[in-house]
């Protein structure tokens, strides 16, 4: 299994080393990469494979159909030739020398073998010195000299004959069938002998051919190879068939030859037992008659198409799955950017507290020993300095004040909060919200337009840590505004699991390198005047949004004003909870 | 009229004397203890006080556990925590029925805000003596 890991890890990418980049382009370009081929390998070598064994399974179909084409054929010659040579024989044995050499007697075998086999053409007896006694057939052949032919010369020593096809002294191709007698009275042997038009072969051959074969014929094996019976590449009998037999004379012998055309044909040749002859069988490659080069091209198209229709789709694929995942990856990024912020607010707010916690006691001293010291001054009688004492002291004590409010703020964020839900009217809230408000909205001049939506849905929230948020807000509108101005409040159902609120003025606005930087901590633009921020306000407020399930966002443009927007769920789920920000319990 | 006596528990002994003495000064019989051992002992002492100003944190025995000890001792003493962790609203972590104080107020307090406590605690007790 790790192994395998280790080989998927090396084929596609090593997340780890990507890290970095994890959506930069050149990482999709080779996963891209990647994916296409090991999709085009997975599909390819599958089909090539199958495609290679086809072929050969196809090849070896023919061959074995080559193979058993060739036994039929030569067994129904042999058949036929050995059935001829078994009537002579069987006719001879019956029959005296004296009985055969009779013209009448002749004639009647002749007819009745005539009768059962028509390619026979002649029948003749050659006596002992070769010269033939007695002939039946259409030629004029009695008398002729056969001594020093080799049908002759064979026969009497080997008992039976066939002959190669020649045109001998009848002038059409012909073969010879002999068999030898013997005359006990005389002691001398004769010949029997039957000429078969070699026309026969080709009928015999014909039949035994089937139409899966390109070409069937006979060849002598002896001499220039000359064609025993007609072949469609090679020619009529007697023609020179071209190629060397093969050396084995026993079995069926298979190779491949080149054809006129150039193309591969399967030859089959088999010798015929007993006689001069090789049975040769040829075959173009494609079965049922049909061209091999044929079958070869519409092959390759098939495969061809297949291959460019599955890179097609695999492209296709291959694009739409990076697709996904990259989108998939930026997505998460943009999560665990998210995670990041949030992970910060809560070191931020953990540091925060820790900090403000420990500035509390010695500030608290301060606060106590200056207290004092006023309280002193005022039990205690004029004197030189007092009224300068009292004033440095006052200053202490403001300074106090100030470090007061910041260390109280960054406890606020970061108190322990039990987020304590409740079922809140948004509109309600902001009404309680505004009574805070009124009085110092009032004295700037400011009027407050509530634009409350109607049938708002009770979301479940947090009512304190949601008036610290709206408070904040409106706080900062009427800041924003100083004097004179409009701060609009409106509430709406956002959709079925959410409602929006919007906090609009129309103060001095902010660039957008403000707007970039207002929920970072300690970034203010109160810098002045006797309301100094503590740049914590919208800091707090982001992160109580944002433990509240909700959202803040902003739009602004200087001098126009800004529109501070939170989205706030229906229902705080688990999952949407931020991390609580602070670890330690309840201290001094 | 007898003065409200009020116990101050602090281990910050600047702060607790300091404040003692502020609180003497506008009229309280105002004591500094600087550990919850002395507070109770204090009070198993039959030194009652009216009001306890305690700190949350402390060496040994924390705030809570001291206010359970005052409230078992005698549920009619007034316990007002004084802390350095809340921020200025009431602290939602520690359920104050349950244990008994009276409110919380945060570090650094302002002197009068103490006072108005201290006197809404004795308003409670139904003994206004200021």
């Amino acid at each position: 299994m790790k192994k395998e890991r280790g080989w998927i890890k090396r084929v596609f990418i090593d997340i780890d080393e990507y890290h970095e980049t994890m959506t930069s382009p050149e990482r999709y370009r080779r996963f891209r990469r990647t994916l296409f081929l090991v999709m085009t390998t997975t599909f390819l070598v599958p089909l090539i494979m199958t495609t290679w064994l086809s072929y050969y399974e196809y090849r070896s179909m023919m061959l074995t159909n080559l193979r058993w084409n060739a036994e039929s054929a030569k067994r129904t010659i042999e058949t036929f030739l050995t059935e001829l040579q078994t009537v002579l024989a069987y006719t001879a044995d019956g029959r005296t020398f004296e009985e055969l050499v009779d013209q009448e007697n002749l004639k009647n075998i002749y007819h009745h073998l005539k009768l059962n086999y028509p390619g026979v053409v002649d029948l003749g007896i050659i006596d002992h010195d070769g010269i033939q006694q007695a002939y039946a057939g259409p030629f004029d052949l009695l008398g002729k000299d056969y001594s020093d032919r080799e049908c002759f010369k064979v026969v009497t020593v080997s008992k039976t004959y066939i002959g190669r096809v020649e045109m001998g002294y009848r002038k059409v191709p012909h073969f010879c069938i002999a068999v030898s007698g013997f005359n006990s009275d005389t002691s001398q042997s004769w010949v029997f002998r039957t000429s078969i038009d070699a026309t026969t072969l080709d009928k015999y051959i014909g039949k035994t051919g089937t139409g899966a074969l390109s070409d069937i014929f006979l060849v002598a094996w002896k001499g220039e190879r000359q064609l025993q019976s007609s072949s469609r590449y090679y020619g009529p009998p007697l023609s020179i068939y071209p190629f060397d037999l093969p050396e084995n004379r026993h079995g069926i012998t298979i190779s491949e030859e080149l054809n006129v055309r150039d193309d591969v044909v399967l030859t089959a040749v088999a010798y015929l037992e007993g006689t001069p002859w090789a049975l040769v069988l040829l075959k173009e490659g494609y079965l049922y008659g049909k061209d091999w080069s044929f079958f070869k091209a519409r092959l390759f198209f098939i495969v061809l198409a297949t291959t460019v229709l599955a890179l097609l789709v695999i492209f296709q694929i291959t694009n739409l799955f990076v697709g996904r995942i990259r989108e998939a990856d930026e997505k998460r990024e943009t999560m665990l950017a998210e995670i990041e912020h949030t992970s910060k607010l809560a070191s931020i707010g953990r540091l925060a507290a820790g900090v403000a916690h420990e500035i509390n006691n010695p500030l608290a001293i301060i606060s106590a020993k200056t207290g004092l010291v006023m309280d002193l001054l005022d039990l205690s009688e004029d004197f030189k300095y007092k009224e300068k004492i009292a004033s440095e002291i006052r200053g202490t004590s403001d300074a106090v004040e100030r470090c007061k409010v910041i260390t109280h703020r960054l406890l606020g964020f970061a108190r322990r909060m039990d987020v304590s839900l409740e079922s809140i009217n948004i509109n309600n809230l902001m009404r309680e919200v505004l009574s805070f408000l009124d009085q110092e909205a009032l004295y700037r001049g400011i009027h407050v337009d509530l634009n409350l939506g109607d049938s708002l849905p009770v979301i479940e929230s947090d009512r304190g840590q949601l008036q610290q948020i709206f408070l904040n807000l409106v706080n900062n509108a009427i800041d924003a505004i100083g004097k004179d101005g409009k701060v609009t409040i409106t509430t709406k159902k956002r959709d079925k699991n959410s409602i929006q609120v919007d906090v609009i003025d129309n103060g001095r606005g902010m660039t957008p390198e403000i707007m970039n930087h207002i929920f970072e901590p300690f970034f203010t633009t109160k810098d002045s005047g006797e309301k100094k921020g503590t740049g914590l306000g919208l800091f707090i407020t982001y992160g109580l949004a944002k433990k509240l399930g909700g959202h803040i966002s902003v739009r602004s443009s200087v001098g126009v004003g800004s529109t501070f927007t939170v989205i706030l769920p229906t229902k705080i789920t688990l999952s949407r909870r931020a991390p609580d920000v602070e670890s330690e319990g309840p201290g001094r | 009229m007898s003065k409200v006596k009020v116990l101050v528990v602090d281990d910050e002994k600047d702060f607790a004397t300091t404040l003692a003495e502020r609180l003497n000064i506008r009229g309280f019989e105002t004591t500094a203890v600087f550990c919850t051992e002395d507070a109770l002992a204090l009070i198993h002492a039959r030194n009652i006080p009216d009001v306890v100003l305690l700190d949350l944190k402390m060496p040994r025995m924390d705030g809570m556990e001291t206010l359970k000890e005052i409230k078992k001792y005698n549920p009619a003493i007034e316990v007002i925590i004084l802390t350095g962790h809340g921020a200025g609203v009431p602290l939602t972590g520690i359920d104050r029925g349950k244990h008994g104080a009276f409110d919380c107020v945060m570090k650094p307090a302002d002197i009068n805000e103490l006072t108005v406590k201290i006197n809404q605690a004795m308003i409670k007790k139904g003994n206004a003596k200021i």
